[in-house]
């Protein structure tokens, strides 16, 4: 038996790195200790596709990697528009090849943010993002603020790790130290922990901001009594504890991001940090959600000088979210091909975007079966990230990390399937060329 | 007077299942006006991730010569939803699109004049900086705003939207004067800065972070800003309007944005 | 490897005292050789009527991590400024101050530059900044890790306990795969974490040192090995008025620590922006004549300059107060990312608009210190990239020091300020080939220690960096130097030639420098017991997940540094 300490778990965007996996005599991992239940189950794994397919008569039949990735390449050269999508649940190596892939056929790349933090991203490019590392936290915050997000729910052990429940130099006693608010439409589990929770009418969120602007800069006078089912109050008392913290942070979730004025829900909220920053450390951070969402946007910005929803088909890049996202494009009928990668559009996008996506040729390349399979027409089944197979990652508050290879895999990795399918396709242009 | 006349060929943007959309940014008068008629037919436009003749996707004819692209006339012709950047960086001349239109209709407009007989897509008129552009049916989102990131969007030029519009028309406007008969969704004139807003209809948080120009609102306001002062009512053509001043969530100094409301 | 030889240029090699004569280049294997195996063999570059120069070195651009990244995202509208669709080799490129990497090798050695230092490396994010490294073609680079304000660093000046300092200096260098130690904002980026600041002589909230305290320390530790660099300090105050002062009193921090390589003691960055005079904007002024008189009588000083491009750029530092004060001045977007326990960051968006007094001045500080100071040496073209202006503005700085002419245009069409509030007028000071060479490429080479390791010079078994500009030596026209010093008309870099006729013919990976202090065992076990304590109680990542690993450096030039005798 092998044990491996110190282990990245490739779950969500706090990336533990402290997990303890046992991994027995025939190389299969016995035990997971440290992770939360979902970590637990990502890092133990469950049923896999087991051999690269591609679809003739409506079924899947069963082929080589070389065939699938030959058919993919093939799918892919002869696109006008292609659509590489997903991209967050694998290593930044990965991407950077999708990246290449992208330039050399003038593809639409985007990944999972342009559906869930892509309007987060929107908002920091309104008005910039105040903000700061986990530890900044741990070490320093008294009032941590869960805004339109639920850690419980969806991210197990960021309370316990870096925020609320955790002691560090200038918080050594913890939650005693600190005090929690929740503001929410509905009483989450997370609410049920707060010191404070405040309950906002839903799609009212961007008038709350506004309103605790107007205050925290000396205008409480034309604030009316009521804002978005809040009182008045109740906002002049959050503003004060505000006043008299030493560090602030605000986290904010789907509830934020994808209800009422959705990006500009965000921008005001950091523009409410700003205004939070004229009496105190004030910092503000998106809860991330794929462990390596982020990473995505990292590698296209450095890359591509933009973080995600990027047109490649003239050649340069154009950003233009709305219109050159993935679920855009779907839902206008554009794009006609995709290739999806770790991600399973068929359960997460608008029933729109999924009926053309069924309609065009489609390539997975996915660990797992899903939704997306049901119709996709070349299937190439990958190496676990961050079990199988290693790379960089980059947390929620940006620090970038190496998740490891823990345990053999007949699986080939993400990257070394793209890297080949670029290959396939510069041999296809090269011979168009001749 | 000359007249060129861009028919999109039935059919001509599918791609399997898909409509590929066509740009014809390159189809202005200003590029056009000298052009024979061979060259204009064999100008290339992006389609998609390769570069066509414009005579694959466009029936093209030609009429009659020009000296400036203030003589020249384009009208495209057809199912236009998937034909983008009409009237692109434009700054002489006439383009009338003959039914509804793709996004970026008349973004980055100088001059010259673009009527839509249809809607417009979102980014109609967006960092436009003069002409004027009319919509006869609904205008999208971002109508008269500006790219990601920018923070100065349309500084001048004349548009009416004689239905309705998307949200956050006029983000970060500096100037010019937009109408809309209809209604406005959510955040028009977000971070306005200069410039006049007209909306017959109703509005939903109209001026938010506004520090200058105006925006009057002939019908209701779903959702008031918080953060706006009320100052006065006033009279404007015999109707009475009560007179805010905002956006206090900027702060007072920079709250310079008008905000008027019929009562 | 074929030989390649580059014939009839006039020379400018500088480190070899090469003052513009006409002689023939040799390379092979990627490197200067003195004569070739076989002429006939080989391929000819006729330079004939040509500046021929090392590969440009510049000390210090924020190229690459976490920060710039940032800027990056945080600047779409910049990023469309400078889009170029893909062409040839080349990737599509974009941004104009805050380019993509392909477009920051593409532009870099396009203007003969081979070499490029990121001088601001967050430890914690260290892996971040080796990967956009990587993904940056063409040219040798380099990135200082910040150590400053890292508590560790501030627990030990607190002791005085210096030997425990220097290796964690040592583990951090090495865990960074750093090139040396960088220093911003010493004390006020760490009280920075509660929104505050502090001056060189004020005790750090919570920490009972001082900034000067700080930057004593870390002098001496980086004298314990034969490091090539010296510290790198951008001190306290930057970009407030009146803060030549505190500058003045930061060179005479270090004053009396000897080094331990043949080279200076401190060296201090961007000074454009330390040289304030006056008690607010109102009566700023340039006092740039102060600097440059102590850097003329002291030897223990370098600088670089970090001048000033008119027009829009991103301002990026961790200095993440001083950031903060910009972007209260300009309202526009703002970016602040503090790391844990090290460091922080800040970004903001600035216009330096040539209507503006302060703008202008500032501008002027820049050229009249590079004019001012006497020994080139001294002195390294900056413009603190992206802060002051985009890298590729420094064909523009180029021009201006060769020709005082174009400098009396400039001055006409910026503020009148200029006039009375510096004294750049007042200079009639041309810089020739020879000095720009130095401050291009040898001094910077020097500075940082790496013309023992073949960069910044042409002599024999250096790197097969050269730089052959299309321009006469004796050419004297600003718009001719500026045109050919952006586009260079070959570059050539470790033997392969990169850039032909203005454009990018190959894409070479280029290669990672760092540096390997060697600290006693003994001392390393107990400092690590140190670490091991303070990852557990207050960092968010394992220790052992922190080094950077080999895949990040994957063609690493590694410099030994022994403990100095």
């Amino acid at each position: 038996m092998a044990v491996y300490t110190d282990v990245l778990c490739p779950f969500c965007g706090c990336i533990c790195d402290d997990i303890v996996v046992e991994v027995g005599e025939d190389g299969k991992i016995t035990k997971v200790k440290g992770a939360c239940a979902i970590g637990r189950s990502k890092i133990m794994g469950h049923d896999r596709m087991e051999s690269p397919a591609i679809r003739e008569d409506g079924e899947l039949r069963d082929c080589s990697y070389d065939e699938a990735i030959k058919r993919a390449a093939e799918i892919l050269a002869d696109a006008r528009r292609p659509l590489l999508y997903g991209w967050s649940s694998t290593v930044c190596e990965t991407d950077r090849a999708g990246v290449e892939l992208a330039v050399e056929i003038g593809a639409i790349i985007d990944n999972t943010a342009s559906v869930c933090h892509g309007p987060s991203i929107l908002a920091i490019q309104d008005v910039g993002l105040p903000s700061c590392t986990l530890g900044q936290i741990r070490n320093r915050a008294d009032i941590v603020i869960y805004w339109g997000s639920n850690p419980v729910f969806a991210h197990p052990n960021h309370m316990k790790r870096y925020s609320y429940l955790s002691k560090g130099r200038f918080t050594p006693g913890g939650k005693k130290d600190r005090k929690m608010v929740v503001v929410d439409v509905r009483e989450t589990k997370s609410a049920k922990l707060a010191d404070l929770f405040v309950k906002v009418r839903p799609g009212g969120d961007f008038l709350v901001f506004s309103a605790l602007r107007a205050i925290l800069r000396g205008h409480e006078d034309v604030v009316p009594d009521e804002v978005a089912g809040v009182e008045k109050k109740d906002l002049l008392s959050l503003a004060e504890m505000i006043k008299n913290a030493n560090f602030i942070i605000t986290f904010f979730g789907m509830g934020v991001t994808h209800s009422g004025a959705r990006h500009n829900n965000i921008a005001n909220a950091i523009e409410f940090t700003r205004a939070a920053h004229l009496h105190t450390k004030a910092t503000i951070m998106p809860m991330r959600g794929h462990y390596n969402v982020n990473g995505f946007n990292q590698v296209c910005t450095w890359l591509l000088g933009y973080p995600f929803s990027i047109d490649l088909s003239q050649g340069y890049p154009w950003y233009n979210p709305g219109e050159t996202g993935a679920v855009d494009v779907l839902v206008h009928g554009e794009c006609d091909a995709a290739l999806i990668i770790s991600s399973d559009p068929a359960s997460h996008f608008p029933a729109d975007a999924v009926r053309h996506l069924a309609r065009i040729p489609v390539i997975q390349i996915d660990p797992y079966p899903n939704p997306t399979t049901e119709f996709a027409d070349v299937v190439i089944p990958s190496a676990i990230c961050g079990v199988e197979a290693e790379g960089s990652v980059y947390r929620m508050d940006s620090v970038p990390l190496r998740v490891r290879k823990i345990v053999d895999s007949k699986f080939m990795a993400d990257e070394e399937i793209i890297r080949r399918i670029l290959e396939e396709v510069r041999a296809i242009k090269e011979k168009e060329g001749e | 007077m000359r007249q060129i006349v861009f028919k999109l060929r039935d059919g001509a943007l599918r791609s399997g299942a898909a409509e590929v959309p066509v740009d014809v940014s390159p189809l202005t008068p200003d590029k056009l006006f000298g052009e024979g008629e061979d060259e204009i037919k064999s100008t290339k436009v992006w389609w998609g991730n390769r570069q066509e003749n414009v005579e694959r996707i466009f029936e093209v004819s030609v009429s009659g010569d020009a000296s400036g692209a203030e003589e020249v006339k384009v009208v495209f012709e057809g199912e236009l939803r998937k034909v983008k950047r009409i009237g692109y960086e434009m700054s002489a001349g006439e383009i009338v699109a003959e039914g509804s239109v793709g996004m970026h209709c008349g973004a980055r407009m100088r001059g010259g004049r673009i009527t839509v007989n249809g809607s417009a897509d979102c980014w109609a008129g967006c960092e436009m900086h003069g002409g004027t552009l009319i919509i006869e049916g609904d205008a999208g989102d971002n109508l008269c705003a500006c790219y990601r990131g920018e923070t100065t969007g349309m500084t001048g030029g004349t548009v009416v939207v004689k239905g309705n519009a998307g949200e956050c028309i006029a983000q970060y406007m500096a100037g010019g004067e937009i109408t809309v008969r209809g209604n406005a969704d959510m955040l028009a004139g977000l971070d306005m800065k200069g410039g006049k807003i007209v909306i017959e209809g109703d509005a939903v948080m109209p001026g938010a972070n506004m520090s200058g120009g105006e925006i009057i609102v002939k019908g209701k306001v779903i959702d008031m800003m918080p953060s706006f002062k009320y100052e006065e009512t006033v009279t404007i053509d015999g109707e009475e309007y009560k007179k805010y001043r905002g956006d206090f969530a900027i702060g007072e100094k920079k709250a310079k944005g008008t905000l008027l409301i019929r009562s | 490897m074929a030989e390649l030889l580059i014939k009839n240029g006039v020379v400018f090699d500088p480190i070899n005292g090469v003052k513009g004569e006409k002689m023939d280049i040799c390379i092979r294997d990627g490197k200067i050789v003195e004569s070739l195996h076989d002429e006939h063999g080989a391929r000819v570059i006729d330079a004939s009527g040509c500046v021929v120069m090392p590969g440009g070195v510049d000390a210090h651009a924020h190229i690459a991590g976490g920060k710039v990244n940032a800027g990056r995202l945080l600047r779409p509208e910049d990023g469309r400024r400078g889009l170029e669709p893909k062409r040839g080799v080349c990737k599509p490129c974009t941004g104009y101050s805050v380019p993509n990497t392909w477009a920051t090798g593409y532009r870099y050695a396009k203007m003969g530059y081979t070499f490029v230092m990121e001088p601001a490396m967050p430890p914690l994010t260290a892996r971040h900044t080796h990967e956009e490294l990587v993904d940056t073609p063409i040219i040798d680079k380099a990135a200082l890790p910040l150590i400053d304000n890292n508590w560790m660093t501030l627990q030990y000046v607190r002791d005085e306990n210096y030997e425990m300092l220097s290796a964690y200096v040592a583990w951090m260098i090495r865990a960074t795969r750093g090139y040396g130690i960088k220093i911003v904002n010493p004390g006020g980026t760490e009280a920075w974490g509660f929104a505050k600041n502090c001056g060189l002589d004020d005790p750090v909230p919570h920490w009972d040192v001082t900034p000067a305290d700080i930057i004593r320390a870390l002098a001496h530790a980086n004298e314990r090995y034969e490091m090539p660099h010296s510290i790198h300090v951008h001190g306290n105050m930057l970009g407030h008025p009146g803060n030549y002062e505190t500058t003045l009193r930061t060179f005479d921090v270090v004053k009396g620590i000897s080094a331990s390589m043949q080279r200076q003691t401190m060296h201090t960055t961007h000074i454009q922006f330390f040289c304030y005079g006056g008690t607010s904007w109102k009566d700023f002024e340039s006092k740039a004549d102060e600097i440059a008189k102590y850097v003329n009588e002291n030897e223990h000083i370098t600088i670089d300059l970090g001048s000033i491009i008119l027009g829009d750029t991103t301002t990026m530092t961790a200095d993440g107060p001083m950031e903060y004060t910009l972007y209260r001045l300009t309202g526009r977007k703002w970016t602040n990312h503090d790391v844990e326990l090290e460091t922080g960051a800040g970004i903001v968006p600035f216009l330096y608009s040539s209507r503006n007094p302060v703008h202008s001045v500032q501008w002027t500080i820049g050229l009249e210190l590079a004019l001012l100071i006497k020994n080139p040496w001294k002195v390294v073209l900056s413009t603190d990239h992206p802060n002051a202006g985009p890298f590729i503005g420094y064909p523009i700085l180029i021009s201006m020091l060769m020709s005082k002419k174009r400098r009396d245009e400039v001055m006409k069409e910026v503020h009148p300020a200029v006039f009375d509030r510096s004294s750049l007028a007042s200079i009639d000071r041309e810089l020739d080939f020879h000095e720009i060479a130095i401050i291009t490429r040898a001094s910077a080479a020097k500075i940082l220690g790496l013309h023992n390791h073949g960069k910044g010079h042409l002599g024999v078994g250096a790197d097969a960096d050269v730089a052959i500009y299309g321009i006469s030596h004796e050419e004297s026209d600003a718009g001719a130097v500026q045109r050919a010093f952006l586009n260079a008309k070959y570059t050539i870099k470790c033997g392969e030639i990169v850039v032909k006729d203005g454009e990018i013919v190959a894409t070479p990976e280029g290669r990672t420098f760092y540096v390997e202090p060697e600290c006693e065992e003994s001392l390393m076990n107990e400092v690590m017991k140190d670490i091991e304590r303070l990852f557990k109680e207050y960092y968010t990542v394992s220790l052992s997940n922190y080094p950077v690993q080999d895949v990040y450096t994957p063609h690493p030039y590694v410099i030994k540094a022994p403990m100095s005798g």
